[in-house]
């Protein structure tokens, strides 16, 4: 019984590790999808004119799944199911700071309101400042992903040897 | 297509207490009451549907306004920057919207409009058989007559066009018909609605449509809306001089305004239209007052 229960509680801290850097890990690809949506979106707008709601949903399923809903939040909005605010858009997504909830919001508040020339400058302007994000989201998957691993699995020891 | 470009609250006294078949104008004015125009008359819209009495008028709010605009343009105002620059978005469906605002000039060209303040929502109408009382008389042995429909702002001439094209269809005239359709508004988008026999060109100039329409889709009749331009008259001599018949329309509510009109000469000296038919609203839109010849006399009345 007691090896049991250390090999569950050992297994428990390893999983909060992991969990830990599956948050950063999630963060960074999300800033990443930014970068990439904001680059479709300056081709697709420059070449064809394309529509907003058409951009979204012809959005390829992997990076549709890295937005983590966000796309399908704004398609209700842009369906008149719902009114555009930070609940709506960010329903499922908790790893998000304020002031980043902010940015990502007046981006889809910018969407769409202006003419060609105007709205590709503000997505470049734009693109610059996830760019940013994405960086600061790779350097803190590398520094504290590994590290929740890692803190992990010398938690998990140490309740091991604790118990033994 | 009216539900998805107004706010539900507006939408839904028009759906439910207003016979939206009879309204041809919804305007909507920045912190003025909504008016509506129906069959000629401007009334205001409240909550319990049409009123006279502006205390009982619904407003319309700028940020409505904005809202309808990016509604109507599907959420992406650049997909339509073109046509706001000329002053007006037509939706799918063929509702036309006439916007005012603040025009933004860079070096004598206009980029866009911003600030907008009122809109004209003008509600397109499908009325069967209304071309049918001069249908006829603007048949000849070959196609059509060349032929002109003269018309005052919102007394019919796009909804007669319409069904011109349809009757053509309806009645087994199987010509080619090309319908320049520069605003997207002769078409309505539903099946059938411009026959069997139609190819369309949308949203290009008159110069651009006629010399394209002609050389890649070899039409017997070109039907286009509102000539006004010294451009696009030269379109139509363009078509003419091809072998082409002509159905077009243009604004002015009588005969002689026609004869005065600015950019016309050519076409009335070389008589290039040989079809008149004067429209007004005298009995509501689409009243026929009349259709002439060629040199300008009545052969119905």
């Amino acid at each position: 019984m007691k090896i049991l229960l250390i090999v569950v509680l050992f297994f428990a801290s390893l999983f909060v590790g992991y969990a830990f850097s599956k948050k950063y890990r999630k963060r960074q690809q999300f800033f990443e999808a930014f970068v990439m949506l904001c680059q479709k979106f300056d081709v697709e707008i420059n070449f064809s004119k394309e529509r907003i709601k058409n951009i979204f949903l012809n959005l390829d399923e992997s990076h549709k799944a890295r937005l983590l809903g966000i796309d399908r939040n704004y398609i209700s909005f842009l369906d008149q199911e719902a009114e555009l605010s930070k609940e709506l858009l960010f329903k499922s997504i908790s790893f998000l700071k304020e002031e980043e909830k902010d940015l990502l919001f007046i981006f889809f508040k910018s969407l769409g309101r202006s003419d060609l020339e105007s709205q590709s400058k503000e997505i470049k302007n734009y693109l610059t400042r996830f760019e940013g994000l994405t960086q600061s989201a790779q350097q803190d998957n590398k520094k504290y992903g590994s590290l929740s691993v890692k803190l992990g699995l010398i938690v998990g020891l140490f309740i091991v040897i604790l118990l033994i | 297509m009216l539900n998805k470009i107004l706010p539900s609250d507006i939408f839904n006294i028009l759906h439910n207490k207003v016979n939206l078949n009879y309204v041809n104008e919804i305007r909507l004015r920045a912190d003025k009451p909504i008016v509506l125009s129906i069959g000629g008359q401007r009334i205001f819209l409240g909550e319990q549907g049409v009123t006279a009495n502006l205390k009982e008028a619904k407003y319309a709010s700028k940020i409505m306004i904005e809202d309808i605009i990016f509604r109507a343009s599907e959420c992406s105002i650049y997909s339509v920057n073109e046509q706001i620059k000329k002053g007006f978005l037509v939706t799918q469906g063929g509702i036309r919207l006439g916007i005012g605002g603040d025009i933004v000039e860079e070096k004598g060209v206009i980029k866009t409009m911003t600030n907008y303040s009122s809109i004209n929502i003008r509600l397109p109408h499908e009325v069967r058989n209304c071309s049918l009382p001069v249908f006829t008389q603007l048949l000849n042995q070959q196609t059509i007559y060349n032929t002109l429909i003269l018309s005052p702002p919102g007394a019919g001439k796009t909804t007669f066009l319409r069904d011109f094209i349809w009757q053509l269809s309806e009645r087994n005239y199987a010509y080619n018909v090309l319908v320049l359709d520069e605003r997207g508004e002769l078409d309505l988008g539903e099946k059938g609605g411009l026959g069997n026999f139609a190819d369309k060109i949308s949203f290009a100039g008159k110069t651009v449509g006629f010399e394209n329409g002609i050389r890649s889709l070899a039409p017997n009749i070109i039907v286009t809306d509102e000539l006004a331009t010294q451009n696009d008259v030269e379109a139509v001599m363009y078509a003419a001089n091809c072998g082409v018949s002509l159905l077009a329309s243009v604004h002015c509510d009588s005969i002689e305004s026609f004869c005065s009109k600015q950019n016309f000469e050519k076409i009335i000296s070389e008589r290039v239209f040989q079809r008149y038919v004067l429209l007004s609203m005298r009995n509501g839109p689409g009243t026929i007052e009349g259709v002439y010849n060629e040199n300008f006399a009545r052969i119905r009345s």
